[in-house]
């Protein structure tokens, strides 16, 4: 019963399995299930595991059990990435214009959905003209932003299912918020970063050694002699130095600053430093780069243990990186390349990773990043690029 | 109230008011004798339900609080080596030294194993333990039974426990935790629904008074920059605030003031952002 439906959500890209496709079988047989709304939600608990997939069981459901249309993954993407971009553009009207090639005085006597429809269009016969499917938007180079991260529509309140048909409900597409592309929140990279922990003996001895008392004890002729330790406490040392300057990093503000505010409230041990583009003599202490410098050459006094995080998008001319004199600002001329002070960094401290807001998949078209990767572990901000440079930090040696 | 419970199954309890969806998957759950994991935005009424579910049944509720640092076998059994390193030396207990039985304590898992009768167990905010111990104690409640080590004694369930998972986080479980649950996500609720639970907590309160707090409450809910927005339980503190203060009228919240923003605002600079927002109010 219900195979169809069963493999539908699968192909919908729903990771439902069989084991749980059986116990919806056996709610059935045993008789809880008797409406079409005690279906919907009950074969939604036992088949699908996470919210971010209740938008999609939404759909399939609707699909299944009202026949709307249920639009092909790619369609479905497809629009959702034109609306996002045409938010964004309509910030811009010129841009758009330009990009539409109408004029901007025409194009705002169009009303919104029929601005979308032209635009659809228009996406329509450019993803036919070139390569096919969404790349077009991905790697055209026309668009403004990139379409990971950003989700249109905002928040939406999820409601009751009083008074309404299980397919209405679904047709509401209520959890359409946490599908996957929703964007970064503090809570999740928590989760990413919850990980780094290194835990060391600390504090008042309150915890008893039973081993150790027993031993103890033994040695002590019977005389109870109760051996006390410290309980371990979680010391661990975070510097992270982000690359707040340039108009490259621009787009990743936001993201980055996700991110700092976390570590701010999870390490109780935390340096922030600040550089441009990448590092030569001096860090900074202070967002501006004016008045805290800290002298590279001065890390070493710090516990090499230290989890040194370097976020930045590594984009810059190649002589920056290379070049004896390479920093861009004329008070930093020591003569020796940036390229070498991160190997430096690198040798310092063992557990350094460099985090890049970029998508990996538009790295190998910069040269800087790839010679940034020799040196340093590279990993994506995003929460699967963070919890593989987790991994990495707390990996002994 | 309990009988008429045992016959209908779940419908919930004097002062939780139940969505129709989490009463038809309680109740699968339930009669499929499966674990349910609860995730959902903190102040959704994950760790109430379970408490909820308790009276209804008129079962006892075992909590089991998940921390980070939590290992299975806390949650299973206590061998209480020291107790019996004590009585060894002075012996002036009524234990028997040599019965390491007697110096085995249950945890809120074992408890709720060895319980004469079915009860609930809540284990609440699951995600702040690791994975391992996810995956560990799924194995424990999958089996119904765990081993105690040192008296080499298998404890069995008496009765299945029902079993209430709870989890902030956003990131998902591990798969195989995830394959042996049901699952639902509690939205926020709607300020209709708002209203009722209100309505519940206050059976008195008048409409006015209700309805601006509510509306007040959402207003609040909406201002950019919060890092915790406030909840259900800051709604209801909040209310009981303002009732207990004799200079309060309902027509300041129409106004735009909002008194005691630091019952719904515990942090400090949500607090400031609120302030500036609710200055903003007064037009």
């Amino acid at each position: 019963m219900f195979v169809d439906f069963f493999f539908l959500l699968k192909k919908a890209g729903i990771p439902v399995s069989p084991t749980s496709f059986l116990r919806l079988q056996k709610a059935l047989s045993m008789g809880l299930i008797n409406s079409l709304d005690d279906f919907y939600t009950g074969a939604r608990a036992i088949l699908v595991k996470s919210e971010k997939y209740f938008d999609l069981y939404d759909q399939v459901f609707a699909h299944q059990f009202k026949g709307t249309e249920f639009k092909e993954p790619e369609e479905f993407e497809l629009s959702e990435i034109a609306r996002a971009l045409l938010d964004e553009w309509l910030k811009d009207p010129k841009a758009l214009a330009e990009a539409l090639g109408v004029d901007e005085k025409d194009l705002l006597k169009l009303s919104p959905e029929e601005l979308l429809k032209y635009f659809m269009d228009r996406l329509k016969e450019q993803t036919e003209a070139h390569h096919g499917g969404s790349k077009w938007i991905g790697t055209g180079g026309t668009s403004p932003v990139g379409h990971s991260g950003y989700h249109p529509g905002g928040m939406r309140v999820g409601g009751v299912s009083r008074n309404k048909s299980a397919v209405k409900v679904a047709m509401e597409r209520r959890y359409r918020d946490y599908s996957q592309e929703g964007p970064m929140t503090p809570s999740q990279l928590g989760e990413a970063l919850k990980r780094l922990r290194n835990m060391v003996p600390f504090g008042p001895k309150d915890k008893v050694n039973i081993d150790k008392t027993i031993y103890e004890t033994m040695r002590n002729a019977g005389e109870i002699e109760i051996i006390f330790d410290r309980s371990l406490k979680d010391r661990l040392k975070v510097i992270l130095a982000i690359d707040n300057g340039g108009w490259s990093m621009e787009p990743y503000i936001e993201l980055v600053q996700t991110l700092f505010n976390y570590a701010r409230a999870q390490f109780k041990d935390l340096k922030t430093f600040y550089f441009h583009n990448t590092i030569y003599d001096y860090l900074w202490e202070d967002p501006p780069r004016r008045s805290k410098p800290f002298p590279v050459d001065e890390l070493v006094r710090l516990d090499p243990e230290t989890r040194f995080i370097i976020v930045g998008d590594a984009s810059m001319a190649p002589y920056e990186l290379m070049a004896t004199d390479g920093s861009i600002y004329i008070g930093e001329r020591s003569g020796k390349p940036s390229f070498e002070r991160l190997k430096f960094i690198a040798k310092t401290f063992p557990h350094t990773v460099w985090i890049n807001p970029k998508l990996a998949e538009e790295w190998p078209y910069t040269r800087s990043i790839h010679h940034i990767q020799e040196i340093f572990p590279m990993f994506e901000l995003t929460l699967d690029g963070l919890e593989k440079a987790v991994t990495t930090m707390m990996r002994k040696n | 109230m309990h009988k008429e419970n045992q016959i209908k199954g779940f419908t919930g309890a004097s002062k939780y008011v139940l969505d129709e969806e989490l009463a038809r998957i309680v109740n699968i759950s339930m009669a499929l004798e499966m674990p349910l994991l609860l995730k959902g935005e903190p102040g959704t009424g994950k760790t109430m339900l379970a408490h909820a579910i308790a009276e209804a049944f008129g079962m006892k509720l075992i909590v089991l609080n998940v921390k980070s640092s939590m290992k299975l076998i806390d949650a299973l059994y206590q061998y209480d080596t020291l107790t019996r390193l004590n009585d060894s030396r002075f012996g002036d207990s009524k234990r028997d030294v040599s019965n390491i039985e007697e110096y085995i304590r249950m945890g809120k898992i074992g408890q709720a194993f060895v319980s004469d009768a079915r009860v609930v167990l809540l284990i609440d905010e699951i995600d702040k333990a690791d994975t391992d111990f996810q995956d560990d104690m799924l194995d424990v409640l999958d089996q119904m039974e765990f081993d105690i080590i040192e008296i080499d004694k298998t404890i069995k369930a008496k009765h299945r426990p029902v079993i209430i998972i709870t989890s902030n986080a956003k990131k998902d479980l591990s798969d195989p935790f995830l394959g042996r649950c049901n699952f639902h996500h509690i939205a926020f609720p709607e300020p209709d629904m708002m209203r009722r639970i209100v309505h519940v907590h206050f059976p008195e309160i008048d409409k006015e008074l209700l309805d601006s707090t509510v509306k007040t409450f959402y207003r609040l809910r909406e201002i950019r920059g919060i890092e915790k927005k406030p909840a259900t339980r800051e709604l209801i503190n909040w209310i009981r605030a303002l009732k207990a203060d004799p200079d309060f009228r309902v027509k300041d919240l129409i106004k735009g003031e909002v008194p005691f923003l630091g019952v719904l605002f515990k942090k400090s600079p949500d607090y400031v952002v609120a302030q500036n927002a609710v200055a903003r109010f007064r037009v």
